[in-house]
């Protein structure tokens, strides 16, 4: 599925012409078409420059997979590490030089499985990092295996007769841990998803973005645009975001319901 | 000037007071102004009925190693102190509790297994010290006063050694403690007045005035605060968790901060953010955690991010030997981990070189632009000798950074594939210069590029940037008198000071040989290092580890075929297996 030159072209004249190529770097990201992340770069581009962040200012760690290219496509300081453990190397960048506003990319494999024993405890010293979790329940970059957050039963090439694994929550381990802040995002909503980083971004300490996301490569029945269009909400209107209880039931009850879940306004 | 060379060992068992016994008694003998190296061994159970043992080695020169042979032994516990008979001279002395608190069967009493000719001190250390202060708890000072009187030993050495051990804990504690040292030098004195033997008291002059007594993790810590250090992140393991104690306390009076991190993953990873954000750092641990550590410092090596990592090893594989000495993380340090990964290793040989090269490492590692590791062992992290209070250069603290100029503003190229393979480096913050690090390989601009001439190139220029390291590290130094010699050992980390010992009493004994210390582990100095074997007819190489691992790095650097003597007993290599060895290879040639 390659994009003909002459769409390319087009394209690269569109954003030339918004003005983000300031927020991006000249190269174009390497994603599937159609896939998810590209909404979640065009809401974290919005949200900088909305903020008005001087890119010399802004660390983008991103660890190993899909979501690992990140840093590459924008303006930004990258630290392209290794799998898994964006969020200690996250924690050196910020505690080095506290006046850069860090973000920690990754996928669900990255954060989840073989970097999820970093999650409690960046949240426990509540370092101000901002961790952009991409969730779309696959490893894309080796070709469509299961992930800790994919539904029982997922069948794929490592896993012929389904998955008997339990998935996890991460929205819910989050707050479980901890977290001073908690969203539940959607990467085809980059409304929703620029302002709760530009708000993330704001608040002081760490900051968890649980985004859900597509693999419209390797996943055609879990994940897709179609089911996720018609499973997400908005949190209701009068929803109170400084209520734990609250956001605790939320992330049981539902999965789906789309927002600032939790924010602590108390800042340790 | 008569020569002392003096080797005292404190034994008890876990509780005795052993290991402070055998403190105060090295603070003592080092105000007195003497050279001293000690070393304890304690079991790695926190409680239980293990043997503790200290040793100290006293000297009017200065002292390289501790020795195999015991002149005196203080004995805390008999049953213990047994195990000791074997490593004592035949006219040894021994001061022992002659009425212990509790009754010392037969097939236990240390005395019954004394040869004749050792001289005995039966003091009633448990008795006195309970008159003297209502508790047995001082008996180890009762015992340290017994040994100042026996052997002419200042007394004002002990009570000052005392008072600034036990000034923290109030003044009842303090008095106890001094009561029970009085107790013992009193009772000493004229119990054994006439066989005093004041083996330290004839000096007519002090030979090392001035100094402190300093471990080897105390030298790491204090080299890395003076050198400039920000942030220490760390995982608990033994034998590097007195360097992050030490710090804990020290650095954040200089605006640094110690994080106690989830893992040795999660530390080397904060330490390469720490650096990739300008920001001096580091990390120490001991074989398992370096292991973990291997891939980000791969990383470090790849995206050219500075880090210091220390690497006090320990007996392995595995869990191995938590609390015992070898050196087989040397494969593990130089090439450990993915690909060709080229870094600097440094190993120092005593415990003003763990000060001189930690202190040094930050620069090393900014300078080139790559992970520095740092190899000390179990025996020279925990060993203490008396030093001047060592200090960094002006050299070590100033920044080694190359920062990208203005020219190359917005057409920067991070990686730039130079002479040097040093290229400019931007940290965050640096308006016109933003870049991606990456473990990927890349082009000169940081852009990912796999074709096989990028490859190559970058490759080639890691290499060649480490290879330009050589000329900011130390050259091997030779301890011969130069020339052809009949044999050549070579050595390093704390091996060393025992081949010096073992090469200086070969050369006191007219014999031909001499010793030649590596420290630069990678890169190596290959001419100075081949030269040396061209001129030894026998080239021999003592390392704790069995599969010879410098061997294996430098042997190769001539067609001869060296002699390898590799112990894993997990306890200082001794001298006298080297010079014995020496004295078979002069005998018979090698093998």
């Amino acid at each position: 599925m390659k994009t003909p030159g002459r769409l390319l072209e087009k394209k690269v004249q569109e954003i030339k012409d918004s003005n983000e190529f300031s927020v991006r770097s000249s190269a174009l990201p390497t994603w599937c078409p159609g896939c998810g992340y590209f909404g979640i770069h065009h809401a974290l581009n919005s949200c900088l420059t909305e903020l008005g962040l001087p890119l010399h200012e802004v660390v983008i760690v991103s660890g190993i997979g899909c979501a690992g290219r990140y840093p590459f496509f924008g303006g930004t300081y990258g630290l392209h590490t290794v799998h898994g453990r964006t969020l200690p190397v996250a924690t050196g960048v910020k505690m080095a030089n506290p006046s850069l506003t860090v973000y920690a990319v990754g996928g669900d494999g990255d954060g989840l499985a073989i970097g999820g024993g970093h999650l409690p405890h960046i949240i426990r010293r509540n370092v101000n990092v901002n961790y952009l979790l991409f969730d779309n329940s696959i490893y894309g970059l080796t070709k469509g295996q299961p992930s800790p957050s994919s539904p029982v039963g997922t069948t794929s090439k490592a896993s012929p007769f389904g998955t008997i694994d339990k998935p996890l929550n991460a929205t819910l381990m989050a707050l479980t841990y901890g977290a001073g802040f908690v969203a539940r995002l959607f990467a085809g909503d980059p409304d929703g998803m620029k302002k709760a980083f530009a708000e993330g971004t704001r608040h002081e300490g760490f900051s968890f973005f649980h985004i859900y996301s597509t693999c419209v490569t390797f996943d055609k029945v879990n994940k897709t645009w179609e089911n996720l269009k018609h499973q997400v909400r908005p949190l209701p209107e009068k929803y109170d975001p400084s209520n734990l209880r609250n956001a605790f039931h939320t992330a049981l009850e539902d999965d789906f319901s789309l927002g600032i879940l939790f924010k602590n306004n108390s800042t340790t | 000037m008569q020569k002392v060379d003096v080797t005292i060992e404190v034994c008890g068992m876990a509780g005795d007071g052993t290991i402070a016994a055998g403190g105060l008694l090295n603070e003592a003998m080092s105000a007195g102004g003497f050279s001293v190296l000690g070393f304890d061994s304690y079991p790695a159970e926190i409680r239980g009925f293990g043997r503790c043992v200290t040793r100290s080695r006293i000297g009017s020169y200065e002292i390289a190693a501790l020795c195999d042979a015991t002149q005196v032994l203080i004995s805390l516990d008999e049953e213990q102190s047994i195990s000791r008979v074997p490593y004592l001279v035949d006219s040894a002395a021994v001061i022992f509790d002659n009425n212990p608190p509790a009754y010392v069967d037969e097939s236990k009493s240390l005395v019954a297994r004394l040869d004749p000719g050792m001289a005995l001190f039966g003091i009633p250390l448990s008795d006195l010290a309970s008159e003297a202060a209502g508790t047995t708890r001082g008996r180890n000072l009762t015992a340290l006063g017994g040994f100042a009187a026996i052997f002419g030993v200042s007394p004002d050495l002990f009570r000052k050694a005392i008072s600034e051990k036990f000034a923290s804990k109030g003044q009842p504690v303090l008095d106890a403690n001094l009561k029970s040292f009085e107790a013992g030098f009193s009772y000493a004195l004229e119990q054994f007045k006439d066989r005093i033997s004041p083996i330290f008291g004839v000096l007519e002059q002090t030979p090392f005035p001035q100094r402190v007594m300093i471990s080897g993790n105390q030298a790491i810590g204090k080299a890395a605060l003076d050198a400039g250090l920000k942030l220490y992140f760390g995982y608990p393991i033994t034998p590097a968790t007195p360097i992050m104690e030490f710090l804990a306390k020290q650095l954040p009076k200089t605006g640094g901060r110690v994080v106690q991190m989830e893992d040795e993953i999660s530390s080397i990873g904060a330490v390469l953010g720490s650096y990739y954000a300008g920001v001096r750092a580091m990390t120490a641990t001991s074989g398992p955690g370096f292991a973990l550590m291997t891939e980000l410092i791969t990383h470090g090596v790849m995206a050219e991010i500075p880090a210091v990592i220390l690497n006090a090893q320990r007996g392995g594989p595995s869990t191995g030997l938590p609390t015992k000495t070898e050196q087989s993380d040397l494969h593990a340090a130089v090439f450990g981990g993915p690909g060709d990964s080229a870094r600097i290793v440094v190993a120092p040989t005593n415990v003003a070189e763990c000060y001189e090269f930690t202190a040094k490492s930050f620069q090393l590692a900014e300078k080139f632009q790559t992970p520095v590791i740092v190899l000390t062992d179990f025996y020279l992290d925990n060993r203490v000798e008396n030093l001047p209070l060592p200090e960094a250069s002006a050299g070590q603290k100033s920044e080694a950074n190359t920062y990208p100029d203005d020219s190359s503003r917005g057409n920067y190229r991070r990686y730039a594939d130079t002479e040097s393979g040093i290229s400019p480096r931007s940290v965050p913050g640096m308006e016109g210069f933003t870049y991606t690090a990456t473990g990927l390989e890349h082009t000169e601009r940081g852009t990912p590029d796999y074709s096989p001439e990028n490859h190559m190139t970058m490759t080639r220029k890691r290499y060649r940037k480490i290879k330009g390291a050589l000329g900011d590290l130390p050259a091997p130094q030779e301890f011969s008198s130069g020339g052809r010699l009949d044999v050549g050992v070579i050595g390093w980390g704390s091996t060393f000071g025992s081949i010096l010992e073992a090469v200086n009493t070969a050369v006191a004994l007219g014999r031909n040989v001499g010793a030649l210390k590596i420290t630069s582990i990678f890169p190596f100095h290959e001419d100075v290092i081949r030269d040396f074997m061209e001129r030894s007819r026998e080239v021999l190489i003592p390392e704790l580890n069995f599969s010879g691992q410098l061997a294996n790095l430098v042997g190769r650097l001539h067609k001869k075929e060296v002699v390898r003597l590799n112990l894993v007993t997990g306890v200082p290599f001794p001298p006298s297996t080297i010079l014995s060895e020496i004295e078979r290879i002069l005998a018979t040639g090698a093998e």
